[in-house]
């Protein structure tokens, strides 16, 4: 990595940062905690797949963590020492390679976890899906101490395209969900052979933008549904903390969610323009972040229906969003969210004290309330991570969060006082429930349900606006649903996908402008990052935020460990 | 060569080949891919097709040979051959080319956007006359305001540049029209980024102070410039070639810069007409080599739903996630693979 040349001040832009502050102090690159392969020497060039790295605790270990990661057509699992201790790069707890395929995402079971034993559930660039277990190797007779080796799609039969993000089913160890740049996502039962034909499917539900299917068989048999949603490739998704909730982002620019059990489209937005790439859920269920081509960070209020605002910092597309639940301060009502996440309403990452660094003004207002707990002063720390090399950190706070969409004077169509937010929040919810009725029973595809359309109806602000475009438009919009159905009905030629994105986008994109799904630049605030820092000299490609440390990763192959302000001794600083 | 057109029509599959498209690669003479990638790339932004077919229709008796009639000519030929894909030898629109301007009168590999830029003042110019012929007939003779023509009416935007002076507080501005935007281009950005960099504010001071009329003196101002029109064809040219003073030559910036399917501009004036007009990318003119001089340039088009390289007289489908090699190199990709870089794009407006 090409670190501070001499020559290189503080506030050139090509110097990469070795530390940033934030209002909670200093965060440190852990240097001693640096990942990647055992010989960094023998670089197999860089790969357009994306490093990414996934964790998991084994209980009862003097170090628990183990860390997994892909660097073009290896994968690699470490004991993970964190900012304590220094990585010990030649004792891989386990290290593939892979021919003619390249691992693209992976995902530890949560469950079937322990010292001896790990469920690593792997994707690949030509479709295929292994389970498999980094801690047993050995080939052994007795079927028990055999290594767990599993593969799905081997053959290919159930989809050729690449794996963009696999996932374990919350609450269902034996079942995983995995998206394809084909516009397909699949359920699967590891337990269940995926069959030596290609699966024929039967129409199952279908909604606005969506359809799921089954396999036709007498015995059950992988994949248990494909949904297939929007036009192009899922980019990536994300289950709720609460697990009800999937968040699904595409290459057609649309964030959809969906109640996972009923499969009910109940939140869509859309970007302002390109595909969106990641997503992610704030803590407490509330509010989805997406990051995408139009290189911002866009905002949506889960509760609301309703893009909050967007965030305008990195210099290329956004790769990697997260939401850092140690420094977000918010209350734990979770009175609607049955199973809630038990996370805990405030979290004093860092009692540092030192004030006198770095302040900025919205900064000094949360410093108090991060250390008064259960005041309720809501402040949501994100952060986001992008091809320009930057970190960007975001301070979500109260009076963004509250702000209403501002409707522009001079496009005239003011309806009621856009101070009330409260009164619209109901009727929100409201044509919600008809929404998603609508689109469930919706499967005649004459297409009038229309969640993005009726969301905005619902709005009365916005009503008028919208009544007049969806006239204007009403007749070809038929025609051009009765295409994007006969899409979602089979066909996973490339070529037609192609056509009817082409004639679908058309309709779409202007219709959503200056809705809440996709309001125009000047009708929601634009943050500014609390934090923007070059921290690589290669595209970025993984951000986790943990207790003590932020984790990236870059296109490099070098996964990066960042000590939270005060969890460093300093005379183990380098 | 018959082979190459055959496994294209194979390749898309000759049912699925749109009834009324024809995809022809063009012959290169010495050094002329500078003119086909361009050509290509035109001839696929469909309202300038359309445009250049009409011209050509309501050009049928006139034996004047002009840039824009070779252009017409070629442009008819594509369109009305009875074969879906093939080659044509553009001759008789190069040999125009190098009769009317003296620095493309030779074998050597030109710039192309500086050819897209002769061509499009040039069909303006030959329009214009045309269109001054009939002014005068019609007795409405007016030399100096020069009536927009199709070409203006596709490519030109107008971007404000606004100065306000540091001293008196006073902003002026002054309206620039444009046929395309040239942008600047850093490493591990976004055309997006490029865009809102050429939108920046500028400070202007010591030798480059400017004359403020309100203080009558030279005075540090603040200069920025924002798109007020957007055009319906959004030509974007990526500097990439840059003059090094101690080398005494151009070099060329390889840097990754990523281009959407999609995009909408930010940085537009506040009195902007249209400013969150959607583009759709239709056709790139890609630079391959790492010198101005001795590269070679192919492009891809959109069209129907599904990508096209021409490469001189080979025409190939590329599927759209092949897109990303053309986006540049970083820095680890410098030892290992040739430059292949977008550098003039091509945005239509979806409305």
């Amino acid at each position: 990595m090409a670190s501070k040349s001499e020559g290189g001040g503080k506030d050139d832009i090509n110097f990469i940062k070795d530390k940033f502050t934030t209002r909670e102090g200093t965060y440190i690159l852990a240097h001693w905690s640096e990942y990647t392969k055992p010989t960094r020497l023998q670089t197999s060039g860089s790969t357009n797949t994306p490093v990414r790295a996934s964790f998991i605790n084994v209980s009862g270990d003097p170090s628990p963590e183990r860390i997994c990661f892909n660097i073009g057509k290896e994968l690699y699992v470490y004991v993970y020492k964190g900012v304590k201790k220094a990585a010990d790069l030649t004792k891989p707890v386990d290290r593939r390679v892979y021919k003619a395929t390249l691992p693209t995402c992976h995902d530890f079971n949560k469950i079937w976890v322990s010292k001896e034993s790990l469920r690593l559930l792997v994707g690949f660039s030509h479709g295929q899906i292994q389970v498999t277990d980094p801690m047993r190797k050995e080939i052994s007779s007795d079927p028990l101490k055999r290594e767990l080796n599993k593969f799905f799609n081997e053959e290919k039969l159930i989809d050729k395209s690449k794996v963009t993000c696999i996932k374990w089913i919350p609450g269902q160890p034996d079942h995983f969900l995995v998206s394809y740049a084909s516009g397909q996502l699949y359920v699967y039962n590891d337990e269940l052979p995926c069959g030596p034909t290609p699966p024929t499917y039967q129409p199952f539900k279908q909604g606005d933008g969506y359809s799921i299917h089954t396999c036709k068989t007498k015995s059950t048999r992988n994949p248990l549904y494909r949904w297939v949603i929007g036009q192009g490739a899922i980019n990536e998704f994300a289950f709720s903390p609460c697990a009800r909730y999937l968040a699904v982002v595409s290459q057609d620019g649309f964030l959809r969610v969906f109640h996972y059990d009923s499969m009910e489209l109940v939140g869509s937005m859309r970007s302002y323009f390109g595909g969106l790439l990641c997503v992610c859920w704030s803590p407490d269920s509330k509010f989805l972040v997406c990051g995408g081509e139009d290189d911002l960070v866009t905002v949506y209020s889960f509760n609301e229906k309703r893009v909050v605002c967007r965030g305008q910092g990195h210099r290329s597309w956004v790769s990697v969003v997260a939401f850092d639940p140690y420094t977000s301060v918010f209350s734990s009502d979770n009175s609607e969210l049955r199973n809630g996440t038990k996370v805990q309403d405030v979290q004093a990452t860092v009692a540092n004290g030192n004030q006198s660094n770095h302040q900025k003004p919205p900064a000094d207002l949360s410093q108090t309330s991060l250390q008064s707990s259960g005041s309720c002063v809501t402040t949501y720390r994100f952060g986001s991570v992008g091809q320009d090399t930057f970190l960007c950190l975001w301070d979500l706070t109260e009076d963004v969060i509250q702000q209403p969409i501002n409707t522009r004077t001079r496009t005239s169509i003011l309806l009621s006082n856009p101070n009330s937010v409260s009164a619209t929040l109901p009727r929100c919810n409201n044509v919600q429930k008809t929404n998603s009725l609508l689109s469930s029973n919706d499967i005649s595809g004459d297409g009038n349900a229309h969640p993005v359309g009726n969301s905005v109806m619902g709005n009365s602000t916005h009503h008028f606006a919208t009544l007049s475009l969806g006239e204007r438009k009403e007749i070809t919009e038929k025609k051009e649903h009765k295409r994007n159905f006969s899409l979602s009905s089979k066909s996973s030629e490339k070529n037609n996908m192609l056509k009817s994105n082409h004639v679908k986008h058309i309709d779409e994109s202007i219709k959503v402008l200056g809705t809440c799904s996709c309001p125009r630049l000047d009708e929601v605030p634009l943050l500014e990052p609390v934090v923007c820092e070059k921290i690589s000299s290669e595209r970025l490609t993984e951000l986790v935020f943990r207790e003590d440390c932020i984790v990236t990763a870059c296109q490099e192959g070098i996964v990066n460990t960042w000590a939270r302000p005060g969890r460093v001794v300093s005379d183990r600083d380098q | 060569m018959g082979n190459n057109y055959s496994h294209l029509e194979k390749e898309i599959g000759s049912d699925q080949l749109p009834a009324n498209e024809h995809y022809f690669g063009l012959v290169n003479f010495g050094n002329t891919c500078y003119c086909n990638s361009v050509l290509q790339a035109l001839y696929f932004c469909r309202p300038f097709r359309d445009r250049v077919l009409q011209f050509k229709q309501l050009q049928k008796n006139n034996k004047k040979e002009s840039l824009l009639t070779c252009l017409a000519d070629l442009f008819y030929s594509i369109a009305s051959q009875k074969k879906k894909v093939g080659t044509i030898a553009p001759k008789k629109f190069i040999t125009r080319l190098r009769k009317e301007y003296d620095l493309f009168d030779n074998f050597m590999q030109q710039d192309a956007h500086e050819f897209l830029n002769y061509l499009l003042n040039r069909v303006s110019e030959l329009l214009q006359e045309k269109q001054g012929n009939k002014g005068k007939i019609n007795g409405a003779e007016n030399q100096n305001k020069t009536e927009p023509t199709w070409v203006e009416d596709l490519f030109q935007g107008t971007f404000t540049n606004e100065t306000r002076c540091l001293t008196c507080e006073t902003v002026s501005s002054k309206d620039e029209d444009f046929l395309d935007l040239s942008v600047d281009v850093e490493q591990n950005t976004s055309i997006t980024h490029c865009l809102r960099g050429f939108s920046s504010m500028e400070t202007l001071s010591d030798e480059h102070k400017y004359y403020c009329e309100v203080c009558g003196t030279k005075q540090e101002a603040q200069k920025r410039m924002r798109v007020k029109k957007l055009p319906k064809i959004l030509a974007l040219h990526l500097k990439r070639f840059k003059y090094m003073e101690q080398l005494n030559r151009f070099t060329k910036l390889s840097h990754r810069v990523l281009f959407t399917f999609e995009l909408r501009l930010f940085e537009t004036s506040d009195d902007a007409y249209n400013p969150d007009r959607m583009y759709d990318l239709v056709a790139v003119v890609i630079h391959i080599g790492s010198t101005l001089n001795r590269g070679h340039y192919v492009s891809i088009v959109k069209s129907d739903g599904f990508w096209l390289l021409f490469d001189d007289d080979v025409v190939d489908k590329i599927d759209p996630s092949a897109i990303e090699d053309f986006y540049g190199m970083s820095s680890a990709d410098m030892q290992q693979k040739t430059s292949e870089t977008g550098y003039i794009l091509f945005y239509q407006s979806r409305e």
